[in-house]
This record gives structure tokens, C-alpha cells and sequence, in this order.
């Protein structure tokens, strides 16, 4: 495997940093958020050279739904510890170290369908994929917010101020946060659905079934966004939306996934 | 030898209000308490500690008392805290405590990190102690001692703080309300507060919400005047009791007190009310009794309704948190006590090695002063001479006192007299026997006796 060095460092790191995040949900001090972000940067770094490294042997991120899960992970660090530069958000790093472990390894330890490289796909292919993994990496932060919202809100609507709401980010910080992320992850999302929908119409077979999936994604967002400018909606309506078309989303690159490795 | 602390007093663990509020010292009175505790014949320093929960002195023995006078000196303080608050001194001894040495650096470091506070973490007693601080050195009552002692104490409290979450979480209803507002809206400034009633809890709790930085104050009552009041009272703009839907749209944060017997908010204006706000959170904190919200309307989603149960379950939940977090602290001031009474004990050791440096200079001196007085350069015999004059003089007072020491006491003047002059050990060995006389000859010369007997020629 191209990068495996690079990979097993990555993933070790993103572990690292994922245990430590959630030992600081536990009780750890917050001094260990200062080392569990350390470990997610080197992470994120050794998970750049990993996916350089399968570039330069030819596996392009965006060659197929299994390359560009690796590229996904990496992204949704990376906005996570972006977003870390303007708020305090240790404890959605509980949510994003871990799933950057979980993705990553599914993306390069599932067993390879063989093909690969760009030469099939087409421009339109390319900027589908790109544009979708962008998109999904960004919903996938957002979601991460939304389920911290809504453990942090169950919290205090029970009166009860546990580890996550004392420790977490402000439930309007973290609403604010997961309306960016839907913000700039919709546009993103919008013009993948529709290169994807071009590019699955040039192709043998038409729309596959599992677009309509995607559908219900696009839909959710955009009624979320749709009703927060109209009627108001935020807080936990929202953090419910936001977590329906994440995982509509997610299906939809499982059913992919799922397809390419038994092909 | 040396000045030494001690801490004399009562509290809440052992004396109930009564007896507290009777012993406490108004502020008026300190200053002349603190010059009457001076006069005690034992104590060189002092600071009078007095809150609604304690009533400690704390105090430095004079310098020129053994260390044995330390509970002479405590019993002082006692017979003069009965005596000057006119209690029953035996009724009083019931109550006390008594802390000497490294134990009363310790109290003082545990109250000072809030560790003995009645709420563990509470940051007023800091201010307390400072304050006592303050008064006995405006009185002239604290000296390098108690002084270093305080100030110690005071960056023990810091660190208590920043090492440990002992403070971390509100442990009153004021702080409680400053914190779930913290959680719910991050930052408050620009926050409007909302005060319905006037109740003297919604004051306070609208004053702390203020001073965490919140922004204006918006208060209604029925009656117009006290809104006016209570208004003035807060630095806040009074407003119409008929505008209360309006306000409570306006405002992020409801602070509610009102003695009304039915609510005054109820579940279906609540919903309008955040209709109308576009679902943007609400926190209502209903201090009143029976309340002023109805607790149907905390069902709503953006609202987040605490009730005086409530925010005492929050404060229960973070008083117990704290208490897991006492442990940390009580390693740090044992660490830090241990430190301060270390350099209690080296200053103890300071006026002895000053004494005992000039002792040996002065006798040095006017032995090389009485051979210069010949006039002529000294010879090799003057210099030899000299030397052991010195020496004979110097050991005359130790030699004689190693003589005639008796029992334990001669043991441990020749344990001593090993260890500060570094003598091998083996010679403190019992006198050997007759059957090896070359050694005991070749010792002999050696031991002190002889030097003691040639002094004397």
C-alpha cells in the first residue's frame, strides 16, 4: 500500500488525539486538549504525506469513493482544527479524532476493487467526487456539532450540568458553528449533486438509484436552511436536520463504497 | 529559640452561629484588639481573622521563647478572646482550636485556598484574610513572620485556583445563574437582563450577571415605584409591567421574583413569545415561590427554564464536584506547608549563627590583638601559643558543659558535639579496654578531656 508508513502514523496520531480528547470529557485537565491537538496536527500532517504519497503512485483522491473517504477525513480535520483557531471546541474533537480514525481505516483497509486511476472518470467525474467529499467532509463537522448540541441541550433541559455542557462549547456557539458548516457546505454540495447528476447522465446505466438518497441530503439541508431564514429555525430542530441529511449523505458513500469493493 | 506560629480559634465545624456571631469582631474593633493581643507576654505578632463563619487568631511567639512556649502562648489567646468578647471562658474552650507549628501553617494555607470554607472553593475568604491583613499592618501587628506566613498563603491560594477546579462552578444562586447563562449564550455581553419583581435575589443575580458583563438591565413590577427602585438600585431602566411580553422578547435573559400566587408567564405566551423571537434561547431563572413561570413553558425548545430547586440541584452538582477536586488541593498545601516550614525552621537557626560567629570572631580577635601588643613581630613559639588559646577558649564553655552533663543530656551533647564539630563516629564508642592499652594511649590524646585539662593550666 503507497504511504503505508504515512497512513499507520496518521491513524496512530488521530487515535492519540481521539483518546485524549475524550479522557478531557472524562476528567482529564484541559491541558491535555493542548497535547490531543498537537497529536491531531502531526495527524493531520503524516495524512497529507499519506494521500501526496498515493498520489504520486497514481491513486488520485478523487479516483473513486474508497480514495476519496481518505481525503474526506482529512478535510473534516482539517475544517475541525481550523474552527479550533476561533472557538473553544475540545470537546467536538471527541467526535472528529475518532471518526477520522474510523474513516480513514475503512477507506484504506477495505479490501481495493482494483482499477483505479483518473483516466475513466472525466473532468466531470473529477470535480463530482472532489466537490462531493468536500461537501460531506464539511456536513460530517457539522453533524459532529449538532450531536454535541444536542447531548449538551438534554443536559440542561434535565438541569443536570455533566462533563460535556461544563466542558463543551456554548449551545448558541455551537448552533452558530453548525450553520456555518451548512452555510458553505450546501453551495459545495448543490453544485456536486448537479455535476454528479451530468456526469451519471453521460454514463452508461443513467441515474443510479442511490442519487435519490443524495436527494434527501441536499433536501434536508436546504430546508434547514430554507426554514432558519424564514421561520427561525435553529437549536435543536436544527441540529436534528443537520444530523438526517449527514447520515443520508454517509449512506449514500457506504452504498458505494459497498458497491465498488464487491464489484 | 525562635519565633513560632500558632492559630487560635473557632468555626462553623465547631461553634454554631451563636456563639460565632457573639466572638466575631466588628470592624471598628479590630484595630484595638490587635494592640491588646501585642500586649500578651508571649506574642511578638498578630492578625485577627473574623467572618460570619470563623474567628481565628493567628500569631508569631516572640523571638526569645523557647519553642515549649508555644502552648503557654495559645492558652493566652484564648483566656484574651474570652475575656474581650465577655464569654464564658469554659463555655468558650469548648468550641476552640488550637494549631502550633507546622499545623498552624497548614490551617492558615487551608483557609486561605478555601479548603476549610464552609462552601469548599468560595473565593470571599481570600478577601477576608486579605483584609485582616490589611488591618494588622495598618495596626503595625504583623511582623516578617505572619507576614511571609499571609503572603504565602495568599500564592498558595492562586494556585489552589489555577492548579485545581475547586473554584470552577457557581456554589450560589447568583454564580449559578452567571454560569448556565455562560453555557447556554458564550459571551454575555450584549445580553439584555430582564428583572420581573424585586425580589432581593433577582438584585444580586442581576448584578453578578452585570458585572460578568452583560448588558442593559431591564426591570418591571406591577407597582411602577418599586420598579423605579429596584432599577436605580441596578444601574437598569424600569419599564411597564403591561410591556412584560414585549420585554421577554426582547430580553435574553429573565430573572423572575415576583410574590404573585398564579403565573405570570405561562405556557402559550411563552410559546408566542418565542414565535416572536424567532427561536432564538431564552434563560429564565424563577426564583419565586409559588413560581412565576410555568414550568410547561420549560418544555419548549430555545427555553431554558430554572426553577429555585433547580439551580439548587446545580449548585449541590457543583459543590460536589468541587469537594472531588479538594484532594488535589490538600497535596498542594501540604507540599507548600512543608516548604514554608522549612524556612520557619532555618530562620529559627539564624540569630544562633549569628551569635555564635561573633562569639569566635571576638575571641580571635583579642587573642591576635594581646600577641600584636608585644610590639615585635610574633615568633613561630608566640603563633603556637596563640593557636592554642584561641582553641582552649573556644572549647572551654562546650567541654564543660559536655563534663558535666548528666543521663540523656550528656548523650545528646556528645551526639551533638560529634555532629557539629564531624567527629568519626567510632569515637563515640564506649571507653576501650583495658586489655588494649596502645589504643586507648594513642586516643587519649586526642580526647576532649585532656584539651580541658590543659586549659585549665
Amino acid at each position: 500500500m503507497p504511504g503505508a508508513a504515512w497512513f499507520w502514523a496518521a491513524i496512530a496520531l488521530y487515535g492519540v488525539a481521539g483518546g485524549l480528547y475524550l479522557g478531557f470529557l472524562v476528567g482529564l485537565k484541559e491541558s491535555a486538549t493542548r497535547a490531543a491537538r498537537a497529536a491531531l496536527v502531526l495527524g493531520f500532517a503524516a495524512h497529507a504525506c499519506e494521500i501526496g504519497a498515493r498520489g504520486l503512485a497514481g491513486l488520485h483522491p478523487v479516483t473513486s469513493v474508497r480514495e476519496a473517504l481518505g481525503l474526506l477525513a482529512w478535510l473534516t480535520v482539517g475544517a475541525y482544527l481550523a474552527a479550533g483557531l476561533y472557538w473553544k471546541l475540545h470537546a467536538v474533537g471527541a467526535f472528529v479524532a475518532p471518526a477520522a480514525v474510523a474513516i480513514l481505516s475503512t477507506a484504506r483497509l477495505s479490501p481495493d476493487p482494483g482499477g483505479g486511476g483518473t483516466e475513466g472518470l472525466g473532468v466531470l467525474g473529477r470535480v463530482h467526487i472532489s466537490l462531493a467529499t468536500a461537501g460531506v467532509a464539511i456536513f460530517a463537522l457539522a453533524a459532529a456539532l449538532a450531536v454535541l448540541y444536542l447531548v449538551q441541550e438534554r443536559q440542561l433541559k434535565h438541569k443536570h450540568l455533566g462533563r460535556v455542557v461544563r466542558k463543551g462549547a456554548a449551545l448558541e456557539t455551537l448552533d452558530t458553528l453548525v450553520h456555518r458548516c451548512v452555510q458553505v457546505g450546501f453551495p459545495i454540495f448543490t453544485v456536486a449533486m448537479v455535476t454528479g447528476a451530468l456526469w451519471s447522465a453521460r454514463r452508461a446505466g443513467g441515474l443510479r438509484p442511490e442519487y435519490s438518497l443524495s436527494m434527501v441530503a441536499w433536501a434536508a439541508f436546504a430546508a434547514l436552511l430554507v426554514a432558519r431564514m424564514t421561520a427561525g429555525w435553529r437549536g435543536r430542530k436544527a441540529a436534528l436536520m443537520t444530523i438526517v441529511g449527514f447520515a443520508s449523505a454517509a449512506v449514500v458513500l457506504g452504498i458505494y463504497l459497498a458497491r465498488h469493493v464487491g464489484a | 529559640m525562635g519565633a513560632d506560629l500558632l492559630v487560635v480559634g473557632l468555626s462553623h465545624h465547631t461553634a454554631p452561629l451563636d456563639v460565632r456571631e457573639k466572638l466575631a469582631y466588628p470592624e471598628g474593633a479590630l484595630a484595638a484588639a490587635l494592640a491588646a493581643v501585642l500586649e500578651l507576654p508571649s506574642l511578638g505578632e498578630a492578625v485577627i481573622l473574623s467572618t460570619c463563619n470563623r474567628v481565628e487568631v493567628y500569631a508569631a511567639t516572640r523571638a526569645e521563647l523557647a519553642a515549649s512556649a508555644l502552648p503557654a502562648a495559645a492558652g493566652e489567646v484564648a483566656r484574651f478572646l474570652a475575656s474581650s468578647r465577655a464569654f464564658d471562658a469554659e463555655r468558650l474552650s469548648r468550641h476552640l482550636y488550637e494549631h502550633t507549628g507546622p499545623a498552624a501553617v497548614r490551617h492558615v494555607f487551608r483557609v486561605a485556598a478555601s479548603l476549610d470554607s464552609l462552601v469548599v472553593g468560595e473565593s470571599q475568604i481570600l478577601g477576608q484574610l486579605k483584609s485582616a491583613w490589611g488591618a494588622a499592618a495598618q495596626a503595625g501587628s504583623i511582623g516578617p513572620l505572619l507576614g511571609r506566613c499571609l503572603e504565602r498563603a495568599f500564592g498558595v491560594a492562586k494556585r489552589v485556583r489555577s492548579e485545581t477546579a475547586i473554584a470552577r462552578g457557581g456554589a450560589n444562586v447568583s454564580s449559578v445563574a452567571v454560569e448556565l447563562a455562560t453555557r447556554i449564550f458564550g459571551e454575555l455581553a450584549g445580553r439584555q437582563v430582564l428583572v420581573v419583581g424585586a425580589g432581593k435575589m433577582s438584585d444580586l443575580a442581576a448584578r453578578h450577571l452585570r458585572a460578568d458583563g452583560a448588558g442593559a438591565i431591564l426591570v418591571t413590577n406591577r407597582s411602577a415605584e418599586k420598579a423605579a427602585e429596584l432599577a436605580r438600585k441596578v444601574d437598569g431602566v424600569a419599564r411597564p409591567w403591561a410591556e412584560l411580553p414585549a420585554l421577554l422578547v426582547a430580553c435574553d435573559i429573565v430573572i423572575s421574583s415576583t410574590g404573585a400566587t398564579e403565573p405570570i408567564v405561562t405556557a402559550a405566551m411563552m410559546k408566542e413569545v418565542m414565535k416572536a423571537r424567532r427561536h432564538r434561547p431564552i434563560f429564565v431563572i424563577d426564583i419565586a415561590v409559588p413560581r412565576d413561570v410555568d414550568p410547561k413553558a420549560g418544555k419548549l425548545d430555545g427555553v431554558y427554564l430554572f426553577d429555585v430547586d433547580d439551580l439548587a440541584k446545580v449548585v449541590a452538582e457543583n459543590l460536589a464536584e468541587r469537594r472531588k477536586e479538594a484532594d488535589g488541593a490538600e497535596r498542594i498545601v501540604l507540599s507548600e506547608a512543608a516548604q514554608f516550614v522549612g524556612w520557619l525552621r532555618a530562620q529559627g537557626v539564624v540569630p544562633t549563627i549569628k551569635d555564635l560567629r561573633e562569639r569566635f570572631t571576638q575571641v580571635a580577635q583579642a587573642e591576635v590583638e594581646r600577641t600584636l601588643a608585644s610590639g615585635h613581630a610574633p615568633g613561630d613559639q608566640e603563633i603556637r601559643l596563640m593557636a592554642e588559646r584561641i582553641v582552649n577558649k573556644l572549647l572551654h564553655t562546650p567541654l564543660m558543659a559536655l563534663k558535666q552533663g548528666e543521663g540523656d543530656e550528656a548523650e545528646a551533647l556528645v551526639t551533638a558535639a560529634r555532629r557539629l564539630f564531624a567527629l568519626p563516629e567510632e569515637r563515640a564508642a564506649p571507653a576501650p579496654m583495658p586489655a588494649e592499652p596502645a589504643a586507648d594511649a594513642g586516643e587519649a590524646a586526642e580526647t576532649p578531656a585532656p584539651r580541658a585539662a590543659r586549659e585549665k593550666t
